[in-house]
């Protein structure tokens, strides 16, 4: 039972779809993928990186949020504080031995839940991807086109809640890894292309692989 | 022809990275390109989306912030000019 599965779990609000990967046992990674266009940027990315943690012998979901994937929620409808609320909900079903992966803006999901230890490949803020929405927005000449950012019709409440969203790295233990041409301050850092801002989703299979050790030697850190 | 200034070297090594991390072009063809290589226009990879991820890359990389009313069409004509346009802002 260790390959990949197809799963739900509920929260207040709904029901969401998750893909599980590896041992349901021991150590479980929750693996949060960027907001909006990102996520389909680096999906393929995230699950080389859980199938190689399934063969380090942990364990890992991959859930949607709110307004994400293949959730019901429409993305005009998704909240910030709903998306966060879900993460905590999953995360209460899993156990003490739970783990962030979260990637770029996906740091801003696993703030609320009770984690052991976060792990988050080159966080990004709120601010910042707001600014990076209004940028694309502006490159693609639709900035009096309302709602819309890169294809994704976006409430303004979503856009408020997203202004001062951080990443927490306090609660349990917290290490940061980027791209080693990154210059922000990082626990370590690889070799490797930004898939998250490729206009073409691409794999890192290498990348994949170290990272999936980063974490599996981390967690054997934080657990030992 | 565009003189790419002395001590811009680091920045035009990080511009040519960007451009082949983010339009997913192999370090042999970024190697080629010269101040005079046409960039936007040219390069079918650099959409309009493409421009945003490149320059939101450099200011990363490059530790510098563009703001959004200094995004012309001349910085990104040719590699020469995006290098200068780069440099302009990561060595003051």
């Amino acid at each position: 039972m260790t390959g990949l599965r197809f799963d739900t779990y509920d929260w207040n609000g709904g029901r969401e779809a998750m893909l599980r990967f590896g041992p349901e046992s021991g150590p479980i990674v929750i693996a949060a993928l960027p907001l909006f266009e990102e996520a389909n940027r680096t999906r393929q990315f995230t699950c080389t990186i859980l199938r190689a943690l399934a063969d380090h012998g942990i364990g890992s979901i991959l859930p949607d949020v709110p307004g994400s994937g293949e959730s019901v929620v429409a993305t005009i409808d998704a909240k910030l504080s709903d998306q966060r609320r879900a993460y905590r909900a999953l995360k209460q079903r899993l156990g003490t031995r739970s783990y962030a992966l979260s990637i770029r803006s996906g740091a801003l999901l696993d703030t609320d839940a009770d984690l052991a230890g976060r792990w988050h490949l080159a966080p990004q803020t709120g601010c910042d991807l707001l600014r990076d929405l209004e940028r694309t927005r502006a490159a693609a000449g639709k900035s009096d086109r309302g709602d819309e950012y890169a294809g994704n019709r976006l409430s303004p409440e979503m856009l408020a809640e997203l202004r001062d969203a951080v990443p927490r790295e306090d609660g349990g233990r917290y290490r940061v890894v980027r791209l080693d041409t990154d210059p922000r301050a990082a626990d370590a850092t690889y070799a490797g292309a930004p898939l998250w801002r490729r206009s073409e989703p691409g794999n890192d299979i290498a990348l994949a692989q170290q990272l999936a050790a980063d974490i599996s030697h981390w967690i054997a850190s934080c657990e030992g | 022809m565009l003189v790419i200034f002395e001590g811009t070297s680091q920045v035009e090594t990080t511009v040519r990275a960007v451009l082949a991390d983010i339009l997913g072009l192999s370090a042999d063809r970024v190697a080629t390109f010269t101040a005079d290589t046409p960039l936007f226009g040219a390069l079918p990879e650099l959409d309009s989306m493409a421009v945003a991820s490149v320059l939101t890359e450099l200011e990363d990389r490059l530790g510098i912030l563009i703001e959004d009313d200094e995004i012309d069409g001349e910085m990104l004509e040719t590699f020469g000019a995006l290098v200068q346009f780069a440099a302009g802002k990561a060595l003051v």
